[in-house]
């Protein structure tokens, strides 16, 4: 049956804007976690875990999303889990973040000069404790225009995830467009609410910018 | 649970994957220059134009920036047949992807164009060059210069991004995946064995532009 | 006519005041230093002459032409007003003989020849004729300041503004651009300096001004003014440099 796209569709829309947010957390958490790791990875002394962490950086930047994506939604089953949209696109999206934050992370840790390093070292302060006390810190404010940026990409990607057919924003423009006939006005809508969450976040990202290289 | 990888069928279509890659650098290839020259003029009009220029294309920049592109390749394929626009695959996917990129390319010139340190332009200008001197003598090469990586990395970013274009069914790489595992159900090793294809894609482009960059930008 | 007149000129950056009612002349052939700390305005005052900043009162007369006129051609000012800067802005990606002949063929429209000609000429006279083809990155800042003032001179300028142009220099290499600005000196040449070098200006400018806040405080013969500093802004600011 077909309906005129009105309030309720907008509703709909609306409400499927909670899952772009929550699939967003989550992969931002867990590519935190694996950044993170990543990050140490790059900066330590051991040129095994240096090359490691490369690679990963290396083959997750060079390989599209969607594939990402769908490796993940079909080697699934390889491993035991359930052939769930969700679990699929947290995992793949957390692995690509993993590798993105990590570089913008590294980027962050090696404005840190190596003379900063050297004082802790000077002071008895082992590899863990100078990263923990000196310069993560440090890197922390200089991280965190990039992050933001990063964010913005991140919302919008998770557009990436209806393919699989995970119901967020983008799937719920998908079925209402199957349901009203009127693409332009179902996409421009939903374009105009990822616009709401992501230029925000992108003004953010370059005041924090402006703020922190004049205060450096 | 056990599972027999069988990459046999996957390369038995060899022939047919090249030719998704194919379209896939072809589609990089002309969204790049057309996004490009979007670039050059976006930039000159936000660096020269006056505010109504300035704040058009700032609006664009931001527009584009800010939503997603698959959103943006939806509008155009699906959503401008409603207003009487009826585009086929490929050139709703070129239109998207060039106008996607030339947001991107227009911060990445004018980045470019506004790092010649003043100064120099100073010196221009004292030295009693035009204003389109200074730009042709001084500011250019300078500026082509610092802006090839970034162009570079937009290629790349570029050519891993055609792959939305499956979603509208232009056959390229990722297209073509999908219709070899529609068709011999390996579906995990057809997006292995893709994924090491743009990878080594990816890799081999980026060496191209370093060399290029070498040769072109090293002075004597 | 004198061949720079500087009348009445006051320039403001928003709210604060850089230039205030500043008056100056200079005649053909003569040479003046300007001297004082950072911030009394005198970069800015070169810089306005030569028209890279703007008055908001008074006038700047060279050799007849009046800057601050919105109807002055200053391209064509420019041919006649040569500019070295502290930080040398030679273009990095030019050969030193690209540097200098630039102006001359776009600007001029003198053949390549010709111009490469002059170049050699005047890379001679700052003891770099064998630097013509290298690249600035392949030179020493003081090799550097010498191949920009002969960029400036490549133009045949009537008058040459100095803007600190040492001050960058390790003291080593202040010498060779030292000799470079006495022989100019010796020429003929009408030159205005703004500087440190409390040595060149005794023995080469005509007349010293000390520069404060915006005003020039005092002004006389070089050989009197250093000696005799009649204000205590003066001689503070002199026995600060002069260790």
């Amino acid at each position: 049956m077909i309906r005129q796209f009105g309030v309720i569709d907008v509703l709909f829309l609306v409400s499927a804007i909670r899952w772009t947010v929550l699939l967003t957390l989550a992969a931002f958490g867990g590519g935190a976690l694996i950044g993170l790791l990543i990050a140490v990875m790059r900066v330590s002394n051991v040129f095994a875990l240096r090359a490691l962490a490369i690679c990963f950086i290396q083959f997750v930047q060079g390989t599209p999303l969607l594939v990402i994506l769908f490796v993940f939604f079909f080697g699934l089953p390889i491993f035991g889990l359930p052939v769930l949209p969700w679990i699929a696109a947290t995992a793949a999206f957390s692995i690509y973040a993993g590798a993105f934050l990590g570089e913008i992370w590294r980027g962050a840790l090696q404005t840190i000069p190596r003379t900063q390093w050297e004082a802790g070292s000077s002071l008895g302060l082992s590899f863990v404790e100078q990263l923990r006390w000196i310069i993560i810190p440090q890197a922390v404010r200089i991280a965190i225009p990039p992050t933001v940026g990063f964010l913005v990409q991140l919302i919008k990607n998770t557009s990436l995830a209806a393919t699989i057919g995970f119901v967020e924003l983008t799937r719920e423009g998908q079925m209402t467009t199957a349901s009203t006939f009127q693409p332009f006005t179902v996409y421009i809508t939903v374009a105009f609410f990822y616009f709401l969450m992501c230029f925000p976040l992108s003004q953010w990202s370059r005041t924090l910018e402006r703020k922190l290289h004049v205060a450096a | 649970m056990s599972y027999t990888f069988q990459f046999r069928d996957v390369f038995a279509s060899w022939a047919f994957l090249m030719q998704g890659l194919g379209i896939t650098l072809y589609l990089s290839t002309v969204t790049m220059l057309l996004g490009l020259a979007i670039g050059v003029a976006g930039a000159s009009a936000r660096l020269y134009g006056g505010l109504f220029l300035r704040s058009a294309v700032g609006a664009y920049v931001e527009v584009i920036r800010n939503t997603p592109l698959l959103i943006q390749l939806f509008i155009v394929f699906f959503g401008l047949p409603s207003l009487g626009l009826r585009l086929d695959a490929m050139t709703a996917a070129l239109i998207s992807l060039t106008i996607n990129l030339g947001a991107y390319s227009v911060e990445i010139v004018r980045a470019g164009l506004q790092a010649i340190p003043k100064p120099q332009i100073e010196a221009g200008y004292s030295l009693g060059l035009s204003g389109f001197q200074v730009f042709r003598y001084i500011v250019i090469l300078p500026a082509l210069k610092l802006m090839f990586p970034a162009l570079a990395s937009q290629f790349i970013l570029l050519m891993l991004a055609t792959s939305i274009a499956s979603q509208i069914s232009v056959p390229e790489l990722f297209h073509a995946a999908s219709i070899i595992q529609s068709r011999t159900f390996r579906d995990f090793e057809v997006y292995s064995v893709i994924a090491v294809l743009y990878l080594t894609l990816a890799l081999t482009l980026r060496g191209v532009f370093a060399t290029i960059y070498q040769l072109a930008f090293s002075q004597r | 006519m004198s061949l720079l007149e500087i009348s009445n000129v006051t320039k403001k950056y928003g709210e604060v005041t850089v230039l205030d009612d500043v008056s100056i002349t200079v005649e053909a052939g003569e040479i003046i230093a300007i001297i004082g700390r950072s911030g009394s305005g005198k970069s800015t005052l070169l810089r306005c002459i030569n028209g890279l900043e703007r008055v908001q009162a008074g006038s700047i007369v060279v050799d007849g032409v009046r800057v601050n006129d919105p109807q002055t051609d200053l391209r064509k000012l420019r041919q006649h007003v040569g500019i070295v800067f502290q930080s040398y802005n030679l273009f990095p990606h030019y050969s030193v003989a690209r540097n200098i002949t630039l102006a001359p063929t776009v600007v001029k429209g003198m053949p390549e020849e010709k111009a490469r000609e002059i170049a050699i000429d005047v890379l001679r006279r700052v003891g770099l004729e064998d630097k013509v083809d290298a690249y600035p990155n392949q030179l020493s800042g003081g090799q550097q300041q010498r191949v920009a003032i002969a960029r400036s001179l490549a133009m045949q300028p009537k008058l040459m503004l100095f803007d600190e142009i040492t001050s960058a220099l390790d003291p080593e290499l202040t010498g060779e651009v030292l000799k470079v600005l006495e022989d100019m000196a010796r020429s003929g040449m009408t030159m205005a300096l703004v500087t440190h070098e409390m040595g060149f200006a005794r023995r080469f400018a005509a007349r010293v001004l000390f520069m404060h806040q915006g005003k020039v405080w005092e002004e006389g013969r070089a050989s009197e003014v250093l000696a005799n500093p009649r204000t205590p802004e003066m001689k503070t600011f002199l026995s600060a440099v002069l260790h």
